[in-house]
């Protein structure tokens, strides 16, 4: 038993607050079962600027049980969440907000001893710049409506002469910005 | 222990007790008539507990007094257990452990609760929480507590004063369901948070569902580490809930007892506690499941767990090799039809017209059937024939441990049958009290034991070594002695008792095999206990022949912890000085030779130098007897003259 009470509530609550936190929550259809929740990416991270969209689906047993949840937006990892709150740690205290924030929270403080993608783990810990950049590229390609689609970009750089896999590493690199990337495509 | 008082032949309560019961019976059988003292067995593990529960009390009082480790309070009550085992002699399931029916477990876990609350002078249900979380350590308990309360409140999640106000009037939100309530319609636990009753409901029920660590439950905030205990699992959850949650509670009681085990029978729910240093491993719960304390694996009492593992991971890894169907179906040597054996012994008789009657095992005739226990090799063969006879041999061996096995099984189930059903029927048609009938019983149980024992000697004969001849003999003999001994035991339980179930024939024709069944019985007990005296102690009676191995098998069994001791060798002296018999004394100045080994023994000997047999066999039951003996050590006959 799902109390759509309570999560009919929990969304009257995000919207009153949405301005002050900058987290919406809202129904991907007519069911309340599934919502999507986005955070903005945290202010002084390689996630600045994105917004990213979270699905929402509900085990039976809501508020008992914990919400499944899961990144929409791509970010470096998996999009699989590992979190304790998700998991044995969870209270029925909590709410799609609190849990919301964990995640950016988490987005901000990664915990590589507990990761959930390995490789970037590794990266995190090993080369930290190299993360940074990939994860401000992957931020820029696919958690920002107004930027361009990282398609585009390559395929503007590649029109100009340059071989595809060197453009796609370079913009990679520079955190998919395209006139950095040009730049370096030219001093190279 | 009113009852070790009064008995006055009760041997020293050393270590090796158990074994001497059978010399005491010898010379002191008027006191200790096994087949009476031996139906104790039962009631002795249940009485037992009650006895422990009346007991309990004086035990904590004494532990608040000296402070001694609480945790031993469970080896206080198993050694007296191991005291009151000497008032009744139980040779084979000597009590080195007590049975816990969920009964006695709930009762310990209630009285540990009530002393703590007392002693603590907290609510029985903040007890049952401490407890929880301190591993059921009483000790642990109060060491914490009296060294810092307020780290042992914490640390169990109990409060003495809310984390925060509670508004004594008005609503309160819950901040589950997001709904206000009336403050008659919300609850907390010692913090002060407050939920809906009907979420609490739902929270300790999920909780339930979702296993045993609902035991160590916190207030649903998400940071606070308040105990949801059992006053609110039984203020909110279902009767099916409860249940469950106390049946956690049994769990984690047992669990944290290291000399307690849940006895591994299928569908068993007792548990055993086992008597801290014990020699004798073998345990059997009240579901009549033997396993060994050590290795949980099923009994094998007199065999060591290191070569019942061994010879386990043998079976799986060469059941390749090993027929299994071999064990279990065989041609009639006569009539050549396929039979399968479906009773116990090994008496096989051929359906009509045939109506062959063979032994199961080596499918001689039985007419003519003496022992056939012994391996038959020939060592003289060419060197590829040994690889083949190294096969024979183990499937000799396999084969007779496998029937014994089955044949205990068999046993089980057939004293089920007794105990449910035949033993009333027999009641009436004999019209015999039921307490006159006991002797069926005793039989069985008797039967499944030496089933039991018999299987695992089988496993010890495959790994004897071949070059000692002298240990091989006296196993063999001994082996062979219990074995035809239960042969005859089984026969008669199994078969003759079916007659008696389905007509009277004649109170003294009844009377006669009551008479009979008791004492196969006795005499194969005694065979048996002889038979696992011996192996327990290395087969050292034997000391010539091959001194080097004869040692390393001692070190093996020495590392197995059950050596118990040289029991035999002191016992047999006790004996001649107990009953010296005249008729034996008067010739005991001429050299004789051994019956068995015709060994020449010297005139001063009363037992053979070579084999460690006596010197004069038991007419009734062929036991070979010191020459000291006037009466047979196994079934108390005298000789005839």
């Amino acid at each position: 038993m799902i109390d759509f009470a309570r999560v009919q509530k929990e969304l009257q609550e995000c919207s009153r607050e949405k301005d002050s936190s900058g987290i919406r929550v809202s129904p991907k259809s007519d069911s309340l079962a599934r919502l999507t929740g986005i955070i903005p990416g945290p202010l002084g991270t390689p996630y600045e600027g994105g917004s990213f969209e979270i699905g929402f689906y509900f085990a039976d047993g809501y508020p008992f049980e914990p919400p499944k949840m899961k990144f929409v937006t791509k970010v470096c990892q998996s999009g699989a969440i590992c979190l304790d709150i998700l998991k044995d740690q969870w209270s029925p205290a909590l709410t799609l907000k609190t849990a919301l924030l964990s995640v950016q929270a988490l987005l901000s403080a990664p915990e590589p001893d507990d990761p959930q993608d390995a490789v970037v783990a590794q990266q995190y810990l090993r080369e930290y710049q190299t993360f940074v950049g990939t994860a401000r590229y992957w931020t820029e390609s696919f958690a920002k409506a107004s930027s361009l689609g990282v398609e585009e970009k390559v395929q503007r750089l590649v029109e100009m002469g340059f071989p595809d896999g060197l453009v796609r590493s370079t913009l990679e690199a520079v955190g998919g910005d395209e006139n950095l990337a040009l730049e370096k495509l030219l001093s190279s | 222990m009113a009852a070790s008082d009064s008995d006055d032949v009760n041997l020293a309560y050393d270590d090796t007790a158990d074994d001497d019961y059978f010399y005491l019976d010898d010379t002191d059988d008027d006191l200790h008539p096994p087949q009476a003292s031996d139906s104790l067995d039962d009631d002795q593990l249940q009485g037992s507990d009650s006895h422990n529960d009346d007991d309990d009390d004086l035990l904590q009082s004494s532990d608040r007094h000296d402070d001694g480790d609480h945790d031993c309070d469970d080896n206080d009550d198993g050694d007296e257990n191991a005291l009151e085992e000497d008032d009744h002699d139980s040779p084979i399931s000597g009590q080195n452990f007590s049975v816990l029916t969920e009964a006695d477990i709930r009762h310990r876990i209630k009285d540990n609760i009530a002393e703590v609350s007392s002693i603590l002078s907290i609510s029985k249900n903040e007890a049952s929480s401490l407890l929880l979380h301190y591993n059921w350590s009483v000790n642990n308990i109060f060491d914490s507590w009296f060294a810092d309360e307020k780290a042992a409140r914490e640390k169990a999640g109990l409060f003495l004063e809310p984390l925060i106000e509670s508004p004594d009037h008005g609503s309160s939100f819950c901040v589950i369901c997001f709904e206000d309530y009336p403050c008659d319609g919300t609850k907390s636990t010692s913090c002060g948070h407050r939920y809906c009753n009907d979420c609490w409901s739902s929270y300790i029920k999920t909780a339930i569902a979702d296993g045993p660590q609902s035991l160590l439950l916190t207030c649903p905030h998400p940071s606070c580490r308040a105990a949801v205990g059992e006053d609110m699992v039984g203020l909110f959850a279902s009767e099916k809930e409860k249940n469950k949650y106390s049946s956690y509670i049994v769990m984690s009681y047992i669990e944290s007892k290291k000399m307690i085990k849940w006895c591994p029978g299928p569908g068993c729910e007792n548990a055993i506690d086992f008597v801290a240093g014990s020699e004798n491993l073998d345990v059997s719960c009240l579901c009549s499941h033997s396993f060994c304390w050590n290795c949980t694996q099923d009994a094998h009492r007199p065999v060591d767990c290191e070569t019942v593992t061994k010879w386990m991971s043998k079976n799986s890894s060469e059941s390749g090799n090993v027929n299994y169907i071999l064990a279990f179906t065989k041609p009639c040597p006569k009539c050549k039809r396929p039979i399968e054996k479906n009773m116990g012994c090994s008496h096989m008789t051929c359906r009509a017209p045939c109506l062959y009657e063979f032994c199961w095992l080596c499918l001689g005739d039985w007419n003519n059937h003496g022992t056939c226990n012994r391996f038959k090799g020939n060592p003289e063969e060419e060197k590829r024939e040994k690889a083949k006879q190294y096969v024979m041999k183990y499937t000799h061996y396999f084969e007779r441990w496998a029937t014994n096995q089955n044949s205990m099984k068999k046993g089980a189930a057939d004293l089920q049958k007794v105990q449910t059903e035949q033993i009333e029927v027999l009641s009436r048609i004999q019209a015999q009290p039921l307490a006159q009938i006991s002797f069926v019983t005793e039989a069985w149980k008797q039967i499944i034991e030496c089933r039991r024992v018999l299987a695992w000697t089988y496993a010890y004969g495959f790994y004897l070594p071949e070059e000692c001849e002298a240990k091989r003999n006296l196993f063999e003999y001994l082996q062979g002695q219990a074995e035809s001994g239960l042969e005859r035991l089984h026969d008669c339980a199994e078969k003759e008792l079916l007659s008696y179930l389905k007509d009277k024939i004649s109170v003294e024709g009844f009377i006669e095999f009551r008479k009979k069944l008791t004492l196969l019985t006795r005499v194969t007990r005694n065979y048996f206990d002889n038979l696992v005296a011996a192996l327990q102690n290395g087969l050292s009676d034997v000391n010539s022949g091959s001194s080097s191995v004869s040692k390393k098998r001692k070190s093996n069994w020495a590392a197995a912890a059950v050596n118990a001791a040289p029991v035999l060798d002191t016992n047999i002296n006790d004996n001649s000085a107990t009953a010296p018999a005249p008729a034996a004394a008067a010739s005991a100045m001429e050299p004789w030779a051994c019956a068995y080994c015709s060994y020449e023994n010297q005139s001063s000997a009363t037992n053979c130098a070579m084999c460690g047999r006596g010197s004069w066999t038991c007419d009734v039951c062929t036991y070979a007897n010191s020459r000291t003996s006037a009466t047979c050590a196994m079934c108390t006959e005298a000789p005839e003259p």
